[in-house]
């Protein structure tokens, strides 16, 4: 029955959304920042795997281990030398400094990779049965882990020291500092922490789409979508309207098109902002 | 004074490049124009309004799309098509403007992102009327001339409009909208009605200059009438020129062609890469821009002058002008 | 219900925030050319009745009413265009624009000729005319506060509200402001304004309301207030 088979696409792709809108929202709930090169980090993420598993015969576990690490570094370094200094200066600065970065990482990333897309056969091949529905291995490994990494840093910011320091800063960063709380470790940690998720999202990734440098800004703007319309600064918010679009993508793409079917998620992004820019549970987003 | 004088001189440059210059001049001096263009309309409502976005392409594209397709389909000349692609900028921005302008900030600048996104599946998708993905196929212009003095006029007028803006009170209220909205609204400017406008006139020239775009490259597709480069480039240029400037947009878009040639001559694959890292540059070390640091020295005559004008005829103040402001993106809390 | 005098009436305003009430019942009228405060320790409200009046915040019931118009619920725009002219406690003043900007920007239904021309006769009135090219960015927290007064002077209002003007500046620039104040009143300004500092509230104003816990305990010329037990009751 196409409509289960569409919702469990549907919902395993809306994983990997949740994982990249997550790792988004915690960075702008502690920086206030809207990470632009977010996108990319995916993508270089995505294109590491390929270079790591399919060039290099790695273990498709230790690019899940490594890779991250790599783009948390990345996201590390692009933090120290551009977004510290601009921890005070208005928004829009911020938004055109991560915005200049992303272009620098898709040059980067073409000059590294080439501009054509790659992809990673064999690799978690093979699909199981699932509720009637025949799934591949490789979506639902990405979707267990995504949404298992997404809960998992939910939980670290609910239930430890360090979730609670990260929540005081995006809430009250003067209050937090009086506390005793370093403004800047939590920015670095955090920083690295969601730029190690969205290179997570493109190891995920790797063995089921094919991955080019301009992955980063196709994704980057669903991942956007998805914290509107769950609400900026809300990580359940981000985790939830995540299934949703990812249902809607993909039951929107089978009745229209997937042209249009890409552009529904944006009209919804755009409905939310003019009609609830809250989105379901977060912040203020209105003059 | 002094800063039209200036502007005329360099329009009057331009109108002569075709009689002395190659093909190859002409050619660089066209899509020069075109940045340029697009500079100053962004200028209105990123620079002076402060409501910066990432969405300019969406009028950029709609202009583009409609001048091709009133020529293809409708055999209509390129010289009629060009108003009506900017009567079509016009009607798309209206409603835009009344509904995003209602969000604050970042939201407004992905809002449009997300809507110049939007545009483009849009066209892409429609293929019965706009050919998707293959594109618009226009007959190319036998003579480049015309569309090249449009475009210099078109220039001119955006570059008049900006220096007569600047010289005005109305260039006052959109600046106190930049500064803070709500107070400016609390005094009684009326923002709602100045931020629609300045955003609707800033979608006239770009939408004008697609239709003139595809005209001169005989051409259109989804990703070259809704690049995101485009985008950033002409962000890149107003950013280092100088936001909310007479002089911004121009010297910006003459640096930035000229980079821009250097690179493709030499590093076409790192273009992206160098672009991103003078934005980076001005962001970080000169956020005020070229011109603002030009005025700093006294080599660009200082903007905003009507007032000292004003105020030196009734003879009260003394007739100091002002510096600009230091370099240093750090807001001092009031 | 009003007399023509009285410029400015609050009645039984009502406000409450997540269950906590800020304001009780507040009711208070302001006659033409009076300069009228509003006093009251923390919490006590008077922010939030400022910002009731002033249209950023809209009652949960009462009325506000301004020359007799009824303005309950109004925005902050349409207020001002009822010729209220206001100051932000922490001023807003316009950072990338000079003092002469600041001031011409907000001027309406004037030429430019007769903007600048107003502006200027402002600064001179508040001794500020040595600040006209500065970038309001760069001002000091006095010449701010100013600043502040000029851009809302600059809209010929029938009544100024000020919020915590007198606020952390030295007592000499309070007497100053309080004179060019006097000298507005003489012409027929009104003057309203929240604040702190008793000194100043209980020597100059022609009528003081004394807010605590969200309701009027006192009101009336300051003498009287001064030495009501409630107010020494509320402060201590």
């Amino acid at each position: 029955m196409p409509v289960s088979e569409l919702l469990i696409g549907g919902l395993l792709l809306g994983g990997l959304y949740a994982l990249m809108a997550c790792g988004l929202n915690l960075i702008f709930g502690v920086m206030r920042v809207i990470n632009f090169a977010h996108g990319e980090l995916l993508a270089i993420g995505a294109l590491s795997t390929v270079s790591l598993v399919g060039g290099y015969a790695f273990p498709f576990w230790a690019a899940v281990l490594l890779v991250p690490l790599l783009t948390a570094a990345i996201g590390l370094l692009m933090y120290k030398l551009v977004l510290q200094r601009l921890v005070h200066a208005p928004m829009i600065m911020t938004l055109l400094a991560t915005y200049a970065i992303s272009t620098i990482l898709v040059n980067a990333a073409i000059l590294t990779w080439g501009g054509g897309y790659k992809g990673l056969p064999g690799v978690l091949t093979g699909s199981v049965q699932l509720l009637g529905v025949n799934v591949s291995v490789s979506r639902l490994v990405a979707f267990l882990v995504a949404l298992g990494t997404s809960l998992a840093v939910w939980w670290v910011l609910e239930k430890t020291r360090f979730g609670r320091a990260v929540r005081s800063v995006s809430q009250a960063p003067e209050l937090a500092e009086i506390s005793g709380i370093s403004l800047d470790f939590v920015r670095n940690a955090t920083f690295a922490l969601g730029a190690a998720m969205a290179g997570l999202a493109g190891v995920l990734m790797a063995p089921t789409f094919a991955s080019d440098p301009q992955l980063g800004a196709r994704f980057l703007i669903k991942a956007f979508a998805v914290i509107i319309v769950g609400g900026m600064g809300s990580y359940p918010g981000a985790i939830a309207a995540a299934l949703l679009l990812g249902v809607v993508e993909v039951v929107g793409g089978y009745f229209t098109g997937a042209v249009i079917g890409s552009a529904l998620l944006f009209l919804l992004m755009l409905a939310v902002l003019l009609v609830r820019p809250r989105g379901l549970l977060g912040v203020g987003a209105r003059t | 004074m002094k800063t039209l004088a200036i502007l005329l001189a360099a329009g009057f440059l331009a109108l002569t490049v075709p009689f002395w210059g190659t093909d190859y001049a002409v050619s660089f001096t066209i899509q020069m124009l075109v940045f340029m263009i697009l500079a100053y309309s962004w200028n209105l409502i990123g620079g002076y309004t402060g409501y910066t976005h990432f969405g300019q392409v969406c009028f950029f594209g709609v202009g583009g799309y409609t001048g091709a397709l009133l020529v293809t389909k409708l055999g209509i000349a390129w010289y009629f098509a060009v108003p009506l692609a900017a009567l079509m900028g016009v009607l798309l921005a209206v409603p835009l403007g009344m509904a995003m302008l209602r969000l604050k900030g970042p939201y407004f600048a992905i809002g449009m992102f997300g809507l110049a996104r939007v545009l483009e599946s849009f066209v892409l998708g429609f293929d019965s009327l706009t050919q998707g993905g293959t594109g618009l196929y226009l007959t190319p212009l036998s003579n480049l001339k015309p569309v090249y003095f449009t475009l210099v006029v078109l220039a001119l007028v955006m570059m008049i409009a900006t220096w007569r803006l600047d010289n005005s009170r109305l260039g006052l209220k959109l600046l106190a909208i930049r500064e803070d909205e709500q107070a400016a609204e609390a005094l009684g400017v009326r923002t709602t009605r100045l931020k629609v406008g300045t955003f609707v006139v800033s979608a006239i020239a770009p939408a004008a200059v697609g239709a003139l775009y595809a005209a001169y490259l005989g051409f259109i597709d989804p990703p070259t009438a809704f690049s995101p480069v485009m985008e950033l480039t002409t962000i890149a240029i107003v950013l280092l020129g100088g936001m909310g400037t007479v002089f911004g947009p121009l010297v910006g878009a003459v640096v930035l062609s000229v980079i821009n040639e250097l690179l493709w001559a030499r590093f076409p694959e790192g273009y992206l890469a160098i672009v991103g890292t003078l934005i980076l540059l001005a962001v970080l070390f000169m956020p005020r821009g070229i011109v603002n640091l030009a005025m700093k020295k006294g080599w660009l005559p200082a903007g905003r002058g009507l007032l000292r004008q004003l105020a030196r005829e009734d003879g009260r103040a003394p007739p100091k002008p002002a510096p600009p402001l230091a370099d240093d993106v750090k807001r001092v809390q009031a | 219900m009003s007399g023509s005098d009285d410029i400015l009436v609050a009645e039984k305003i009502s406000k409450r925030f997540d269950g906590r009430v800020a304001l009780d019942g507040a009711s208070l009228t302001v006659k033409r050319g009076s300069i009228t405060g509003v006093i009251g320790p923390n919490g006590s409200g008077k922010s939030t009745l400022f910002n009731i009046i002033a249209g950023t915040l809209a009652p949960n019931s009462g009325r506000v009413y301004i020359q007799g118009q009824d303005v309950t619920g109004s925005s902050a725009a349409e207020i001002c265009r009822r010729g209220v002219g206001r100051t932000f406690q922490i001023s807003r003043l316009f950072a990338e624009m000079t003092v002469m900007e600041n001031l011409v920007a907000v001027a309406h239904g004037i030429d430019d000729r007769a903007a600048v021309k107003r502006a200027l006769e402002l600064m001179e009135f508040l001794e500020i005319t040595f600040i006209a090219d500065k970038w309001g960015s760069e001002l000091s927290y006095g010449q701010r506060k100013l600043v502040e007064i000029a851009r809302a002077l600059m809209l010929q209002p029938v009544i100024m509200l000020l919020d915590e003007p007198f606020a952390g500046i030295n007592p000499r620039l309070q007497n100053r402001i309080v004179e060019h104040l006097r000298a507005l009143c003489a012409k027929g300004l009104t003057v309203f304004f929240i604040d702190h500092e008793m000194r100043i509230v209980l020597s100059e104003c022609d009528v003081v309301y004394v807010l605590a816990e969200g309701s009027v305990i006192a009101s009336g010329p300051p003498e009287r207030v001064r030495d009501d037990p409630r107010v020494l009751d509320a402060y201590f």
